[in-house]
C-alpha cells in the first residue's frame, strides 16, 4: 500500500499546501483568531460561564474544529479541481496509480493540513484561556477523523464540480451553517427549542460536542456516540469519494 | 510473427449521440513509428486517450502487450507514455519537480544521469529549476514530452507533439524519436504536418469520421501513388471521402 506512487502523490499534495503557507494556514490563522478574540475575549468575559467553563474556554473546542473542516475540504477539493481545471489530472489518470493511492493521497494530505490548522488555533487561543486538555489522545483521534470525512467530501466534490462557484457551493450553503448551528459558539441548552431540535439532527453538531468532550470534559450528548458517527460519516466520505474516483465520472470521457 | 504491442478491435466511442469511433480494428507493431493522421475531429486523440485509459470505450476491446487496458490497467499504463495534445502545466512546481513527481506515480526513481538526459534532448537543461510558469508555450510541450518518458515507456503517443515547437527543435525531436525506435520503443504519433509523417513513419493511418480509411507502409504507399508526397495521397483520400458524404 506504501508505495512509491502513493508517497509521491501525498508529498506533492503536502508541498503543494506548503508553498502557500499564508493562505493555507496563516489565513484560516488570522480568521480563527479573530473569532476567538471577538466572541471568546470580549463578548465572552460578559457572558457567564456554560456548564462551569469560561465561555472564552468553551468556544475553542469548536473553533479548533471550523478551520479543521474547513481546510481538510478546500484542500482536497481545490487541489483536484484545479488539477481537473488546467488539465494536470491527466498526469495521474494515466498513472498506474490505483483509485485508493489516489484518494488516500488527497485525503491524508488535506487531514494534515486540516490537522495542522486546528492545531494552531489550539495554540492561539491556549494563548488565551490555556492548553490543558482532558483526553488529548481522543481528541486527536477524533479531530483527525472529521479531518478524514471532510478531505473526502472535498475529492468527491471536486470530480462533481465543474465551475469553482460549485467548489464553493458546499462550504458556503453547507458547512459554514451547519457549523454555526452545530454549537461552536453555544450549548444546545442555551437554544430555544426548535433550534435545539434542529441542532441534534445536524452532524457537526456531533463533532463539536465530542472534541468538546474530548478536550473539556463536558459535552451535551454521548461522547461515544459522537465518536461512532464520526467513524460513520468518515467511511461514508471515503466511499463516496471512491465510489466515484472508480466510475470516472467527469474525468475519464 | 511478433505479437502487437497495441491491439485495437471493434473499437467504438460514443458521446451521446455523436459516434468519434465507429468500429475501428488496429494492429500496432512492436518497434514501428505509427502515423496516425486525419483531419480535426477525426478520432485520432479520441482513439490514443482510450489505449492510455483517459477515456472508456463504448464497445470493443484495447489489449496493450497483451493485456486488456481496463481490466489490467495497472500493468498496461506502465508500458505507456503519453503527450498530451492540450498542454497543461501545474504552475506550483519547476520542471525538475514536475518530472520526479511524475517519475514517482509510476513507481520509479528519477536517477540524475536519466533526468539530466531528457533535460538535454528536450533542451530544458537551462530550465530545471524554473517553474512551469516561467516557460515558453514551446518549452512547455517540450516538458509534456520529457514527463512521458520518465517511465521509459515501452510504447509512445504523440498527440500533435510538434505544434507550437520551432523547427530546430522539431528536427532534434525527430531524431530523438527515431533514437527511441533504435532502442525499441513504439511511438504512435499523430499529426497534422504531413512531411513530418512522411520523413518519420514506418507505417501511416488515415482515419476520418471515425473510421480507418487506410494502413499502410509509407514506403508502399508512396511508391504505388507514382511520386506524389504524401501530403498529395492524403488530400485525395481524405478530400474524396468528404465529397462522396457529401
Ligand atoms: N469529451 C467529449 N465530449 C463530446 N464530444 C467529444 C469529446 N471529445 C471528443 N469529442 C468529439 O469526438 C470527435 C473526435 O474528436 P478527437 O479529439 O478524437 O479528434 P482528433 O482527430 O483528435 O482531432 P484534432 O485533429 O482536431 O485533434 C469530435 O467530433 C469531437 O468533437
Ligand atoms: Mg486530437
Amino acid at each position: 500500500m506504501i508505495s512509491l506512487g502513493f508517497r509521491t502523490l501525498l508529498a506533492k499534495e503536502v508541498r503543494r499546501f506548503l508553498r502557500v503557507p499564508g493562505q493555507t494556514l496563516g489565513s484560516p490563522l488570522v480568521q480563527t483568531a479573530l473569532y476567538f478574540l471577538v466572541f471568546g475575549w470580549s463578548l465572552g468575559a460578559r457572558l457567564r460561564d456554560v456548564d462551569g467553563v469560561p465561555y472564552a474556554r468553551f468556544i475553542v473546542p469548536g473553533l479548533v474544529l471550523m478551520g479543521v473542516i474547513l481546510n481538510s475540504y478546500l484542500n482536497s477539493a481545490s487541489s483536484l479541481f484545479v488539477m481537473k481545471l488546467q488539465g494536470t489530472v491527466i498526469d495521474i489518470l494515466v498513472s498506474p496509480l490505483s483509485y485508493a493511492e489516489i484518494l488516500g493521497a488527497f485525503v491524508l494530505a488535506a487531514a494534515l493540513r486540516g490537522v495542522l490548522v486546528g492545531a494552531i488555533t489550539f495554540a492561539v487561543a491556549g494563548a488565551f484561556t490555556g492548553f490543558e486538555v482532558a483526553h488529548p489522545a481522543a481528541a486527536l483521534a477524533l479531530v483527525a477523523l472529521v479531518a478524514v470525512t471532510f478531505a473526502g467530501l472535498g475529492v468527491a466534490s471536486a470530480i462533481w464540480a465543474q465551475t469553482f462557484e460549485q467548489v464553493n457551493f458546499f462550504p458556503t450553503f453547507v458547512i459554514m451553517p451547519l457549523t454555526f448551528l452545530g454549537g461552536v459558539f453555544s450549548s444546545v441548552r442555551m437554544l430555544p427549542r426548535p433550534l435545539a431540535v434542529a441542532t441534534r439532527l445536524d452532524p457537526i453538531f456531533y463533532m463539536v460536542d465530542g472534541v468538546r468532550a474530548a478536550m473539556l470534559g463536558v459535552s451535551d450528548a454521548s461522547p461515544l456516540a459522537a465518536a461512532a458517527l464520526v467513524a460513520a460519516l468518515a467511511a461514508a466520505a471515503l466511499g463516496l469519494a471512491y465510489g466515484l474516483l472508480r466510475s470516472g465520472w467527469r474525468l475519464r470521457g | 510473427m511478433d505479437e502487437p504491442v497495441v491491439e485495437i478491435r471493434g473499437l467504438v466511442k460514443r458521446y451521446g449521440d455523436l459516434t468519434a469511433l465507429g468500429g475501428v480494428d488496429l494492429a500496432i507493431r512492436a518497434g514501428e513509428i505509427f502515423a496516425l493522421l486525419g483531419p480535426n475531429g477525426a478520432g485520432k486523440t479520441t482513439l490514443i486517450s482510450i489505449v492510455a485509459g483517459l477515456a472508456r470505450a463504448t464497445a470493443g476491446e484495447v489489449r496493450v502487450l497483451g493485456r486488456d487496458v481496463v481490466r489490467d490497467y495497472r500493468e498496461t499504463r506502465r508500458a505507456i507514455g503519453l503527450v498530451p495534445q492540450e498542454i497543461n502545466f501545474d504552475p506550483f512546481f519547476t520542471v525538475e519537480e514536475a518530472l520526479r513527481f511524475q517519475a514517482g506515480y509510476f513507481g520509479v526513481r528519477l536517477g540524475e544521469a536519466r533526468l539530466a538526459e531528457l533535460l538535454e534532448v528536450l533542451d530544458l537543461t537551462a530550465k530545471r529549476r524554473a517553474s512551469a510558469r516561467a516557460l515558453s508555450g514551446g518549452m512547455r510541450r517540450r516538458l509534456l514530452v520529457a514527463k512521458a518518458l520518465v517511465h521509459e515507456p515501452r510504447i509512445l503517443f504523440l498527440d500533435e507533439p510538434t505544434a507550437g515547437v520551432d523547427v530546430e527543435l522539431r528536427r532534434s525531436l525527430w531524431a530523438y524519436v527515431r533514437t527511441l525506435r533504435a532502442r525499441g520503443t513504439t511511438v504512435v504519433l499523430t499529426t497534422h504536418y504531413l512531411e513530418e509523417a512522411e520523413a518519420l513513419a514506418d507505417r501511416v493511418g488515415v482515419i476520418d469520421h471515425g473510421r480507418l480509411l487506410l494502413v499502410e507502409e509509407t514506403a508502399a504507399l508512396l511508391a504505388r501513388s507514382g511520386g506524389r508526397s504524401l501530403e498529395e495521397v492524403y488530400v485525395d483520400l481524405v478530400g474524396r471521402r468528404q465529397a462522396v458524404a457529401r
